[in-house]
This record gives structure tokens, sequence and C-alpha cells, in this order.
């Protein structure tokens, strides 16, 4: 619009936003703050709301728990699993669709086939397929010759098998980005290259690599952000506890067990704050990385 | 609908189909067959495997209890056991679960549909004070972890007096920050000449909305609001926090609760894990080209 | 190294963009394909350079056949239309990417790339991104990438339809000097004719995928081989009288009778018509309706009741609104007949 604000058109435009603002602002900003406070609560009594004091008992609480070390342990080993297979695996993928011209959206309806479906209602099938007796991942091990694995009841292999279910779920979306990175790529920049003389592995380390620089860094920060939050995974695969013996605890998890089950509200609220910190400076980190590598 | 499928091919042809002159040049008649093959052979692999755990739910869900735990495995049952389902919606109130999940969805999907298309035409069209401001604070939300919300948004439900009602389920999710920026976005492309020439007809704002704006945008908001349908029905630990009464469960809340329930009896399970998953995969195969270009566009935006 | 197309068609489906070409580039020549859009010279080129392969025909490098094989194998250089500059890449990174490709040893790679870098004036910008750099340095860092391998030949692909008017003089004299220094066999496609014909040594002519002429650029103007040439070169665009409809102007030519039965239009360049007075040699009748002046170019448009021509070069500039009558030499004259070929003639005494 040209003309400026005015009274009556902020007024107007007041209507216009205040049910989006109330619902936001009650359930997104308002919690935001709330979080940051009640994380330095003391002494907090759940059933009156009183506040003793504020300090920062909880997070030293938390940072002298080790089912909290383990769960920031745990999450880190997910993140790291979890994004760098993911975006090598769905890279690979997304290049081959581009291969192809017939079946092309056939394959690429069924990778992202998992998107769309229930956390929960997947999990509980991967549960059946990880089941240590019956279950068809064993069988297909067998076959090969190696002994069943329990997989959900083995505290080493808790988080293996944590991590291929979020890579099998997650692909779909990373394909879909990185097709819209490649299709961004100019043609001419390939043609350039093979008058070059860049064979096709060259041309793809070469040209399409740095060039969907901007996709892989995105891709990377939204797979880190996601998957730090990992939490109805693993709910659901160890049916309702965070993995055997503890040995799949989340950062999330955490937080739930906390809140939900402990009613530890300022301890929960100190873990919710740190997680926000550790994805904050990781994001930062990731951005810096961006501005160093993939600036032209 | 012919319409909203034109509007939305060029960028959807863009992801769904390669350039035909791009295939020329890189993939080219030229480039050797085996490469070709390869790829096929590999994507074909790998879809297969993507299939597998769908492939598995629905064979158990038809098997035999005594098939369900045959090794080795069968795929295909010897008869097909639709009874699965019927026990399952026996066992556990999986009928009620659903219309739960369908009440729930349905609401917060038009309620957030109403809030964002209100707020975003306010951001795109609109001029009123402090509008960056107030934007550029509601786009940094989105940075916030939504898992640290959960207490104080607990509590606020709680003072409210909500546990245990749908209200607490709906309420919460009837406005997203991330559907009001897609949705400003896609405003905000269309010609504010249009905006002007409606005024000057004697429309006012909210008709020019509605009957202008609204239908131009079609697809945008059809992809917004199925990307909230599939959030919304998959939704997990809000439920499980607010609710503990049985009848109140969604699906997935209620799914999990039937783990303990059916116990061994995978048939079972894996027929209720298909009631969860499969209206999502109707809505998936009927309105894909929404939902792929509403993550696109996620993605293009960051 | 000389290019020959034997038979060569290229067709996308049912539609022939080229049909049976034939043609050889002669080995150290700059070479222009010059046509309009859509005829068919931006597809000539992509089949020198492999990165497209034709229907049927062959192409030979040299002696060899080199139909199906690839852009990585055949080891042109190609500037092209957009530069397709890396943007990742600094100016002198761009330079030594098809050496890297060769695996050339680094250091040796330097040094080529800044001799290149030097060679097309760009040695002051090595280490900016393409982004950096104006449309004509760009352009120049393209001329050097392409050159940077040795190519055998270098293929331009409308190199300077980007660049403003000024610099597209100054790139083409740039790009005429650096072929000569290097003495590469060029190929240069462009839709100018200006361009075509200033720096080529020789111009192919293309129109709906076949060649319409292939010869120097002087022969080119002066003996077009078909109307199409005719018309597409030279500026104004040259008259053309239809002696169907005039027989008149016929038998003011000084031709044999035979060769007058096949024309059914002759074609005068503006810079070729002079004025006389004696109507017997007119071979245009009418009245000065315009006279332009740009600069020190005069050009005078004159109209009957049934066509317009244009004159560049009258000598005594008439008054407009006079009558006069236009005529030609016999050499300047071109003949075309039914099928809009030109007509080869002798030139007789008139009966």
């Amino acid at each position: 619009m040209m003309e400026k604000p005015t009274l009556k058109s902020s007024l107007k435009s007041l209507f216009y936003i205040a049910p989006m603002l109330l619902i936001v602002g009650t359930f997104n900003l308002y919690p935001i703050v709330q979080s940051f406070l009640m994380s330095l609560y003391q002494d907090y009594n759940i059933f009156t709301g009183e506040v003793g004091g504020y300090g920062f008992s909880n997070f030293v609480e938390i940072l002298q728990d080790p089912k909290f070390i383990l769960a920031i342990r745990n999450t880190f080993i997910f993140v790291l699993g979890v994004v760098p297979i993911s975006i090598v695996i769905s890279l690979t993928i997304a290049v081959l669709l581009t291969k192809i011209e017939a079946l092309s959206s056939f394959f690429r309806s069924i990778y992202f086939l998992p998107f769309v479906t229930s956390t929960v209602a997947i999990s509980i099938v991967w549960s059946w397929i990880y089941h240590s007796r019956f279950g068809l991942l064993n069988y297909g091990l067998g076959l090969l010759g190696v002994a069943p694995i329990e997989f959900l009841e083995d505290p080493d292999y808790a988080m293996l098998a944590l991590v291929i279910m979020a890579v099998w779920k997650g692909l779909g979306f990373n394909i879909i980005l990185f097709l819209v990175g490649l299709n961004n790529i100019d043609a001419n920049y390939y043609s350039a290259a093979k008058i070059d003389g860049a064979k096709g592995f060259q041309r793809f380390t070469n040209i399409t690599v740095p060039l969907l620089g901007p996709t892989i860094f995105l891709v990377s920060v939204m797979g880190v952000i996601n998957s730090f939050k990992v939490f109805d995974e693993v709910f659901a695969l160890f049916q309702s506890r965070p993995g055997p013996a503890g040995s799949a605890m989340t950062v999330v998890y955490y937080i739930f067990q906390k809140f939900y089950q402990e009613n530890q509200y300022a301890v929960a609220a100190a873990a919710g704050i740190v997680l926000f910190l550790i994805i904050l400076v990781v994001t930062l980190i990731q951005m810096g990385f961006n501005k160093k590598f993939v600036h032209y | 609908m012919e319409q909203i499928n034109r509007k939305s091919t060029p960028l959807l042809a863009s992801i769904l189909k390669r350039k035909k002159e791009k295939a020329d040049l890189d993939s080219g008649a030229s480039q050797n067959i085996s490469t070709r093959v390869a790829a096929y052979v590999l994507l074909g692999l790998g879809s297969f495997t993507m299939l597998i755990p769908f492939l598995w739910m629905v064979s158990t869900s038809l098997k035999s209890p005594a098939e369900a735990v045959a090794m080795p495995p069968v795929w295909i049952p010897q008869v097909f056991r639709i009874e699965n389902f019927i026990e399952a919606f026996e066992v556990a109130p999986f009928g009620r679960y659903f219309l739960n999940s369908v009440l729930i969805t349905a609401l917060s999907t038009l309620g957030e549909l109403l809030t964002t298309i209100l707020a975003a035409f306010a951001f795109a069209k609109l001029k009123f004070y402090g509008k960056n401001l107030l934007f550029t604070i509601l786009i940094a939300t989105m940075m916030v972890p939504g898992e640290l919300l959960i207490i104080p948004n607990y509590l606020t439900i709680s003072n409210m007096g909500l546990i245990n009602t749908y209200a607490a389920m709906i309420i919460p999710y009837v406005a997203s920050v991330f559907s009001v920026f897609m949705l400003k976005q896609n405003f905000e492309s269309i010609p504010n000449e249009l905006y002007y020439a409606a005024k000057v007809d004697g429309s006012n704002d909210f008709r020019f909305l509605w009957t202008i704006l609204v239908p131009l945008s079609k697809s945008a908001i059809v992809a917004v609001a199925i990307l909230k349908i599939i959030g919304s029905w998959n939704a997990f630990m809000w439920p499980l926090i607010v609710t503990n009464e049985t009848a109140l469960r969604p699906l997935p809340v209620g799914l999990l609760a039937f783990t303990t329930e059916a116990g061994t009896h995978y048939q079972l399970l894996m027929a209720a894990s298909a009631i969860v998953i499969a209206p999502m995969i109707l809505i998936y195969l009927f309105l894909q080209r929404y939902i792929i270009m509403g993550v696109a566009k996620s993605g293009l935006k960051g | 190294m000389q290019v020959r197309f034997n038979d060569v068609t290229m067709a996308y489906g049912d539609k022939a963009v080229l049909q049976n070409i034939n043609f050889t580039i002669p080995e150290g020549k700059l070479v222009s394909i010059l046509g309009p859009s859509g005829c068919g010279k931006s597809t000539t080129l992509m089949l020198i350079s492999g990165l497209t392969f034709p229907s049927n025909g062959q192409i030979y490098f040299g002696d060899k056949e080199v139909t199906k094989q690839d852009a990585v194998k055949r080891k042109v250089g190609m500037v092209f239309q957009n530069y397709a500059l890396y943007p990742h890449l600094s100016v002198l990174e761009n330079i030594m990417f098809p050496l890297k490709m060769e695996k050339v040893p680094k250091k040796q790679r330097r040094e080529r790339a800044m001799e290149l870098a030097t060679l097309v004036q760009i040695e002051d910008h090595v280490d900016k991104k393409p982004k950096q750099l104006s449309g004509g340095q760009q352009q120049r860092v393209a001329i050097a990438r392409a050159l940077a391998k040795e190519p055998s030949i270098l293929l331009m692909d409308e190199p300077l339809s980007n660049l403003d008017a000024r610099l597209r003089i100054e790139m083409r004299e740039e790009i005429h000097r650096i072929q000569q220094e290097t003495g590469v066999t060029t190929v240069f496609v462009t839709h100018d004719q200006e361009e075509a014909l200033s720096i080529s040594d020789e111009v192919m002519v293309l129109n709906e995928g076949a060649i319409q002429q292939n010869s120097d650029p002087i022969t080119l103007y002066r003996k077009p081989k078909n109307r199409f040439v005719a018309q597409f070169l030279g500026t104004p665009v040259i008259n053309t009288i239809d002696t169907v409809a005039h027989p008149e102007v016929l038998d003011r030519l000084a031709l044999p009778e035979n060769t007058k039965r096949t024309v059914t239009m002759i074609g005068l360049r503006a810079e070729d018509l002079v004025t006389t007075t004696n109507q017997n040699e007119a071979l245009f009748e009418g009245t000065v309706s315009h006279v332009a002046r740009v600069g020190k170019d005069v050009t005078v448009h004159i109209k009957n009741q049934y066509q317009e021509v244009v004159a560049t070069d009258l000598g005594v500039i008439p008054q407009e609104e006079t009558d006069i009558y236009l005529t030609a030499q016999m050499k300047d004259i071109h003949l075309f007949d039914q099928n809009g070929e030109t007509v080869e003639f002798e030139a007789v005494a008139l009966a």
C-alpha cells in the first residue's frame, strides 16, 4: 500500500489479526517468557502455584543428573546419526530421480509416503519389524547369517533402531527440498562443465554440490532442529519407556518425564531452556559455517 | 478444480517434472543407458525398502495369530482375516477414537484457516503501526521448539479448567505462525491493483478478502490446510498430556494405549495401526500435489 | 581443426530443426552462423559441441568422426550466451576449471590461467567472483575459460547479445583480436548481420533448418544466392520490385530473353539506386515522400501507387514531393526467379 498507517487503518487491521494474536500470544509468546521464568523457580509448589524464589538451582540439578547428561548424549548421537545419513541418502535419491523420465514421480511418491503417516502408528509397526524373535529384520539378518539382535531390548542397539527408523521417515521431506534445489541449478552450468571436460561424478562434486549449498544448509538446519526434538518415536517404539534401561532417553523425553510423570515443572522447564539453547547454538554454528563456505 | 491445478502448475511442474531442457542436457539421450538402468534399479530397490513397513503392516493385519508369528515369515496370509479389524474395534473403542480425531482435526483446521487467512490478509495488504516489528516477533517464535511451551501451556489450559476436554486439544492449535507466513507470501504475490480495483468498485476489505483473495489463493490455502490436517491427525504428545479419559483420546493416543491391551496380538496391533495411518495415506494419494507444494514452499522460505 | 557436417539432420519428434545439412568449417578461420531466431543455428553449435547429437548424418573433426562422442570428450571450447560462469568459483578458478578436469598440476594451471587472463585483459580481477564483474568482464572470463584447454575449436553462442551496444562493438573487436592471436578455429553464432559480416572470414546463413549460403562476407552481400539472403542482409532491407506485376521494368533491362522469362522479381539495394532523367532507364518512378537525415546519413523514401523504395546514396538529395526516376547499374541488380533463387545473367545490349 502506498499510504501510511493511520489510527483507523491500524484499528481495522487489529480486527483481522486479533484472533490469531490472541491464540499465538497465549500459547506461543506467553509460554516462551513463562518457560524462562519457570526454569528459575525455586521451591515451586505445583498445587498452590507458590514460588519460593528465583535462582539457577534447577539448572544445577539437571546438569548433575546423569539421566539428563545421558539424554543430551543420546540426543546428539541421534542428531549426528540421522542428519548426515539422511542428507546423503536423500540427495542421492533426488539426483537419481532427475536422471530418469518414466516413473520418476511414482518413485518420489513412495519415498514421501512415510512423511504423512502417524509417528506413533508407524513406530509401532517398526517395533514389530524390530521384534527379536518374530521380527522381519532379524529374519532378514538371519538369511545373511547374522544372529538375531534384540534391537528394542539391548541398550547397545536402541539408538541404532531409533536412527534407522527416523532416517526412513524423514527421507521424503528432504528429497522434495533437494529436488527443488536441483531444479534451481541452471542447466547451462552442466553444459559448461561438460564442455570443460567434467565427467558425471566430477559434475556432481564440482557443480551440483556447491550450487546446492543453500539447500544442503537448509535441509541440515531443519533436520537438526527436528531431530533434537525427538520424542514420539522413542515413546512408541519402546512401549512408553525411554528405551531399554533408559538407554534411549532423549532431552524431550526427559522433559516429558520430569513434567508429566514426576511433576517437577521447574526442572522440566530448565531442561527445555537447555534444549532451546543447544538448538540455538548449533543453528548459529551452522549459519557461521554456511557463511564461510556457501557464499557466492 | 481445473483452475487450481493450472495455477499451481509452474512451481509443481518444476518439482514434479524436470524441464525438458535439463533432461536433454544432463541425463541426455546420449548418456549411456547403463547409467539410467542403474538409476532405475537403485530407485526401485530403494522404494521397495521404503514400502516394506507398510506392506508388512498390511500383511500382518490380515493374518491369523499363528501366521503372524510364523517363521519364516508369511507375506500373503492363506485367508485374509478382515475380522482382525473388527476385533480391534471391539477390543478398544477405535470408533470413538476415530471420531475424536476427525472432530479435533476438522475443528483445529477450520479454526486455523480462519485466523490465518484474516491475519495473513492484514500483514499482506493492510497498513498498521508496528506491523514489521510484530511480524518479526512472530517469525522469531518459530525458532523456539514447541516442546518448550508444553509446560506453561498445560498450566494455562489447566487454569482455564479445560483439562480433559476437546477444547484443550483444539484451542492452542487454531492459529499457526507458519501458516500465516505461508499465506502472507501468497497474498502478497497477488497484485495490489486488484485490491484497488475492488475498492474503486465499492467492495470493502472483508468482501475483497473472501471473494477475490481467497479464491485466487486456493492452492496455497489447500496446501496449508492439508499440512495442518496431517499434523493434527498425527499429534501425540499434547493430547496425551491434556487428556486422561479414554473417551476423549484421539487415535495416536488410543493406539498407544492399545499396545498394552493387545499384548502380543500383533495382527490386531497392525490392524489398529493401519486404521490410524490409512486416512492420511488416502488424503495423500488424492491431494499429493498440494502436500508436496506446501513442503517445497516451506523449504523455499526456510 | 576442420569441422565437417555430412548430411546432418536434427529432429525433435516430428519437427526437423536441421534438414540434411552439409558444410565444412576450414581450420583456423572465424566462421559465423547467421540466421533469424529458430533457424537452427544454436542447434548447429550444440551439435558441434557434442551437447546434443544428430538424428542422422555424421560429424567430422578433421578426419575423425565424432558423431557419437560426448561433449566431455570432444575438447571444444564454448562461450555461452549467458556465459555460464560458475558462480561459486573465482575468476581464476573458473579459468582453471577445465585444466583441473584434465588433472593439470596446480602450478601449471595457475600459470596458464594467468596467461589467459592477461590475453583477455581481465588479469586485475582474477580473485573476484563472477557476480562482481560487469557483463563485458564476464564475457572475457568466459572466453578465457573456453580457451584454457587449448581447444581445437572455439564455439560462441550469441556471445554479445547480453551486452549494450557500445560494449558489443568493443567485444566484437576483442573476439576478432583473440581469434587472430590464437588462430583457433572459431564458430560464432549470431542473429546480428553486422556482427557476422564485420568479424568473420566466412558466414553461413541458415534459415528454417537449411543452409542458404556459405561464403565470405563480401560475396554474401554482393552475390546473395537467393532472396532470403538478399533480404536478410543489409540495412535498410533491399528494395524489391515484382516484375510480374510490372513487366515494363524488365524491358528496360539489358537481359537475354530467356533470362527475362524466369525472372519474377528484381532486388535493388538502397545504396545502389541512382537518379536518372531518362524515363526509359527508370526501374522505379515515384514521388519523394520523405527525406530522413540521421547525422551524415540521408535516407530518401520514394513512393508510387504500388509501393515504396528507399535510397541512401543519391548524391544530389531531391526535394520532398518531387517526382524522380530511379535506376541502377546492371552489375548491382539482383534477379530472382519464382522460387526466390538468384538468376545469374549476362547483360546484353539493349534491343
